[in-house]
């Protein structure tokens, strides 16, 4: 008798008949420089053997913008305005190694108040960074929601700092001695000056309490999600001493395990007043990765809270001359930056501006694991790597 | 502070080691301290001016200093390796107030991940033929710093696996971190260095009608 064959299974004959080993060939698939996932213009030449990857180049360079050559014919104030532009994504980060260095060579010694101040606008532009980290990753992955939570608090500290310092990303706040002793853009006409917005500061408290529910409800979309667990855990494990040295620093670093925070040693701004956790993770895989910059938005927002409370009153800028010189000599200063450790080390000859800069940029050493991290690799777990080293093309080619 | 009093007639001089807890202290000096004991581990002279322990030691020695610093001193952070090219004509922003040997001064800075001791190992090299033994056998992560200070300065880095340039396009010539580079559009109108830069205006100036004096 014959056998009526099933519609549906008609589909399925060709899986089941042919099962020899297939032939891979070996490819060279260039993820772009133009692709949503790299963060920016990157471009991995990925040499692969069917699906798996055997080398991967990063090609670099596309946003080599030459900080460095541009510092040496720029003055030292006219230098911050350039250097928030370096990670884009924390722009205020960007320019506070940079203050406490020419302040050292300087040695002005900055008011307590605006210390307190740059301490609560570095923590926003960390809460600001790692929310674009939990809203692209996830969507990198396939989970489109968490973005839009993600998004909408960093909207909120985005305009907190507009209402302080007239700019969302690009701030230059910061003036040599301590913040600009002004709010808005411009000199100001009017003989006492004013100091912070007068909303400023309960804004704040109440925007970090609604971060800290943000991340409760993050938690429970990603970190709950049996399809992200799958996709991050132990993928790209990083072990410890390999990224030291590399010079992988941040939250990759303390995903490996390795309890170290530039805010607890060092003294470019006063951490030693507040409380706070180091987080850290045990195996080093894309899931602790993740769960590491989680729970620092939750530390961030609380150091922001004890801040608010206790800032002392003060002056907003110590006395710098009108003309900046700064004496000969050489410094490097180094800060906790939401992508990793950035510090800026100034030779300076007694001018106008510095003799040279050099900036060290965290995403630059966090890139350079890629080669051996994406070593033997399926292409989707590029994609998931890649993402969860949260780099920015701006800090790495600076 | 009234023990003060008592002990100050006592105290013939400042280095009294024994009787140390009663005299005013002097206050202890990490950087200091600890430049001094990177000093004698890794036999070169070592500053710690504003509070950056600085190492220099001979060329004949980088990769040895660097391996000593990884294993004895516990440095396995990695951070940067860069130059700074000493000249005394340089093309653009203002020449060093006073002469200095022509040089490039190599800098690796490296670092322990347990308290944060920073180190930075300096070195020269000549302007001619500028070459380095390469550091990616005790620091795997120095591989693209040196390829970025191989395009930046032309300085060679010998045993390096793949000295190819990392930032500038293919074909580009010229190194541009060197201070006889050009910067192209400070040809077209030059660093005015020391002669013209404004002060901010003061608040006095802007104020209208405020009889302020000039100065």
């Amino acid at each position: 008798m014959t056998q009526q064959l099933d519609q549906r299974a008609l589909m399925h004959i060709s899986e089941v008949a042919v099962s020899v080993e297939l032939e891979t060939p070996e490819m060279t698939l260039n993820i772009g420089p133009q692709h949503p996932s790299t963060h920016g213009v990157l471009r991995l030449v990925a040499h692969m053997e069917g699906e798996r990857t055997y080398k991967v180049e990063p090609v670099i360079g596309y946003m080599h913008r030459g900080y460095e050559k541009i510092s040496e014919v720029r003055t030292y104030p006219q230098i911050t305005t350039l250097i928030n532009r370096i990670d884009w994504v924390a722009g205020y980060a960007n320019e506070v190694p940079f203050m406490v260095a020419t302040e050292k060579l300087m040695e002005v010694e900055v008011p307590e108040r605006a210390q307190y101040i740059r301490l609560i606008l570095t923590e926003m532009a960390r809460i600001a960074s790692h929310m674009v980290f939990m809203a692209s990753y996830p969507l990198e992955l396939g989970a489109p929601t968490p973005l839009f939570f993600s998004l909408r608090d960093r909207e909120r500290v985005l305009d907190l700092i507009e209402l302080v310092t007239g700019g969302r990303f690009h701030p230059n706040f910061n003036r040599i001695g301590g913040v600009k002793p002004a709010y808005g853009a411009g000199p100001t006409t009017r003989k006492t000056i004013p100091d912070l917005p007068q909303s400023f500061l309960p804004q704040t408290k109440d925007a970090m309490s609604k971060v800290l529910k943000t991340c409760d409800e993050l938690a429970d979309l990603a970190l709950g999600n049996e399809i992200f667990q799958a996709r991050t855990k132990g993928v790209g494990v990083l072990p410890a001493d390999l990224a030291a040295s590399y010079g992988v620093s941040g939250p990759n670093l303390r995903a490996s395990g390795v309890e170290f925070d530039l805010r607890k040693i060092s003294d470019y701004l006063p951490y030693d007043h507040f409380t706070f956790d180091i987080p850290t993770g045990s195996k080093g895989d894309s899931w602790d990765r993740y769960r590491v910059r989680l729970e620092e938005i939750r530390q961030s927002a609380g150091i922001v809270t004890q801040a608010v409370d206790g800032i002392p009153s003060g002056s907003l800028q110590a006395k710098v001359p009108k003309i900046i010189k700064v004496p000969a000599g050489e410094v490097y200063v180094r800060a906790e930056n939401p992508k990793g450790e950035m510090g800026y080390y100034i030779v300076s000859d007694g001018g106008l501006g510095p003799y040279r800069l050099k900036i060290r940029s965290a995403s630059f050493s966090n890139l350079s694991i890629l080669p051996w991290i994406l070593e033997g690799v399926l292409v989707p777990d590029i994609i998931a790597i890649l993402g969860s080293l949260d780099f920015v093309l701006g800090d790495v080619d600076r | 502070m009234t023990e003060d009093d008592v002990t100050e007639d006592q105290v013939p001089d400042a280095d009294a080691g024994a009787d140390a807890a009663e005299e005013p202290e002097v206050a202890p000096d990490p950087p200091a301290d600890y430049a001094q004991q990177v000093a004698e581990v890794l036999r070169g002279e070592a500053t710690s001016d504003f509070g950056t322990v600085k190492v220099r030691i001979p060329a004949d020695r980088w990769v040895e200093t660097a391996e000593t610093a990884r294993d004895e001193l516990g440095l396995g952070f990695f951070s940067w390796l860069s130059a700074v090219d000493w000249a005394n004509e340089v093309e653009v922003g203002d020449p060093p107030s006073e002469t200095v040997d022509e040089r490039y001064e190599v800098l690796c800075q490296v670092s322990d991940t347990s308290e944060g001791r920073l180190v930075i190992l300096s070195t020269d090299i000549g302007k001619d033929e500028p070459s380095l033994p390469s550091l990616v056998g005790v620091y795997p992560g120095a591989n693209w710093h040196e390829r970025e200070a191989a395009e930046m300065f032309g300085i060679s880095f010998e045993g390096h696996p793949n000295l190819v340039q990392l930032y500038l396009p293919g074909g580009f010539e010229g190194h541009p971190l060197r201070k006889s580079f050009p910067l192209l559009t400070r040809e077209v109108k030059p660093w005015p260095g020391t002669v013209d830069v404004e002060g901010m205006p003061s608040e006095e100036n802007v104020e209208a009608g405020d009889a302020e004096e000039s100065e």
